[in-house]
């Protein structure tokens, strides 16, 4: 059983993925703002996070600086979850330090398949 | 007296005004035209020193050139000098130009000058300076409202590209969850579904994937009217592709017993936008599925045509008159009276296909006749690097 940290503003957003991943027979943590991602993530240590980029005060571009200055985060795989499709914000995200891209509305078979990848 | 009188003709005969100096700068020969233009009769003016017909703060520099004319007397014609000023005898000052040239006979050193008044050509002068300053202004003024007008016009998109970006990500972020909790309702994995509950949760998962597509449709046109997309061409395997597209829309096709196929001859590898080449071909795909009636036959054919991929969607549908074979690749353009009652769609798709193709350096067409099917075709350069030497 993995450790997956899920950060997301709206709750409905958590549980969604939430369900997706305990189905998968992970164990699922929850933050609903960026602070709180940064705070889980130290005490948990988890074996992947998935970080909406889009939340209010510090979002997962700030949670992504804060946790890679960490030498024990520098390897562990953050998936990017966001809602925006602009051009541009998939290469943003790989450059500030994410391991995987996901798009909403997501497809369940997308995010386990990239959840499989990174945890293997 | 007959030499005497042919020189008083020949003096009166000139449209200038002529006047001979002494090498005092005494008047000693003036010509009517002269008296006219000073306003002094002629014997006003003999034995006077000419200074008096030049305003009075030029006098000691005229006595100075009048002494160094006589040290270096030369020929100077019209308009060879500088702008000179003439005053009347009432006052009143005008432009003029002076040819000067010297004499020396018994009776002493003479200076003959032929003075033209240039009142009127300095007036058109300045007319015309004055026109050319206001039409400069004019220009400046234009050029600076259209100046101003093309940044209001750039922060106005700039606006429609931001308000586009939030509203698109507002729009989905519902959306996320609708689609992914139907879909997870679906699998079943919560627990079982009786029928009409798993078909109630697949109309809500099937139209919330049309109502994404909407929304995407919409971006789509939004971002190429503020020409804000941009290809991502990378070298791909065409034929892939192909198998790709017709596989996702083989449900469709199949709901329908549509008979799909492809024939092709294509190239395996392609330099263009992936993603985008693979709309093309499943937008023209869902298009032929959508408007053929049940049981039509749809087949994709792809070619290689000197250095174009050529790629053809042919159906057995509705088909489209020829007067609409243009309007029909316009935004919001649906086929009316031909469709049938199918109309769901944003009238985007072939707007959108048509920009794409056109973005790639291709080109597409439409073959149709009402109720004899349609064929759209289109075509891409083999690679981008091709599409340069095209364009050159």
């Amino acid at each position: 059983m993995k450790k997956v940290l899920v950060a997301d503003d709206k709750d409905t957003g958590r549980e969604l993925v939430r369900t997706v991943l305990e189905n998968s027979g992970h164990q699922v943590f929850e933050a609903s703002d960026g602070e709180q991602a940064v705070a889980e993530a130290l005490r948990i240590h988890p074996d992947l996070i998935i970080l909406d980029i889009h939340m209010p005060g510090l979002d997962g571009f700030g949670v992504i600086e804060k946790l890679r200055r960490e030498p024990s985060f520098s390897h562990t795989p953050i998936i990017a979850l966001t809602a925006s499709a602009m051009m541009g914000d998939r290469e943003r995200a790989m450059a500030a330090g994410f391991t995987g891209y996901i798009t909403k509305p997501i497809r369940l078979g997308a995010l386990r398949a990239e959840v499989e990848r990174l945890l293997a | 007296m007959l030499l005497e009188r042919r020189f008083r003709e020949l003096l009166e005969a000139a449209p200038d005004a002529i006047m001979q100096v002494d090498a005092e700068g005494r008047i000693i020969l003036l010509n009517r035209v002269a008296e006219d233009m000073f306003g002094y009769s002629r014997d006003e003016l003999l034995g006077q020193p000419v200074e008096a017909l030049i305003p009075h703060e030029l006098h000691a520099r005229h006595a100075e050139h009048r002494a160094h004319y006589r040290q270096n007397p030369m020929t100077r014609t019209m308009g060879s000098g500088l702008a000179l000023e003439a005053i009347r005898k009432d006052g009143s000052r005008f432009p003029v130009e002076i040819s000067l040239s010297p004499s020396e006979s018994v009776e002493g050193f003479r200076v003959t000058a032929i003075i033209r008044d240039t009142t009127e050509r300095r007036t058109a002068e300045e007319r015309l300076h004055k026109v050319q300053e206001e039409y400069t202004q004019r220009l400046a003024e234009t050029n600076a409202e259209l100046a101003m007008t093309n940044r209001e016009l750039e922060r106005a998109n700039r606006l429609k590209s931001e308000f586009l970006a939030s509203m698109s990500h507002e729009l989905r972020t519902p959306l996320h969850t609708i689609i992914g909790f139907s879909e997870l309702l679906g699998e079943k994995l919560e627990g079982p579904l009786n029928e009409k509950q798993m078909r109630f949760v697949q109309h809500i998962h099937k139209d919330s994937l049309h109502l994404l597509e909407l929304i995407n449709d919409v971006l789509d046109i939004s971002k190429i009217e503020a020409d804000r997309l941009e290809l991502r061409p990378e070298a791909f395997d065409f034929a892939a592709l192909v198998a790709e597209s017709v596989a996702s829309v083989r449900s469709l096709a199949e709901a329908k017993s549509h008979i799909l196929e492809t024939a092709s001859d294509v190239p395996t590898a392609v330099e263009a936008d992936r993603l985008r080449i693979k709309q093309i071909l499943v937008n023209l795909l869902s298009n032929a599925i959508k408007f053929t009636p049940e049981g039509g036959r749809i087949r994709l054919e792809a070619r290689v045509q000197e250095s174009f991929v050529v790629v053809s969607v042919c159906d057995t549908g509705v088909g489209i008159p020829p007067e609409e074979h243009e309007s029909i690749f316009e935004k919001f353009h649906q086929v009316g009276a031909t469709t049938k009652g199918v109309r769901e769609g944003t009238g985007l798709g072939l707007a959108i296909t048509k920009r794409l193709v056109e973005q790639h350096g291709g080109g597409i067409w439409v073959q149709s006749e009402p109720e004899q099917g349609s064929t759209f075709s289109f075509k891409l350069p083999m690679s981008s690097a091709e599409r340069k030497t095209q364009g050159a």
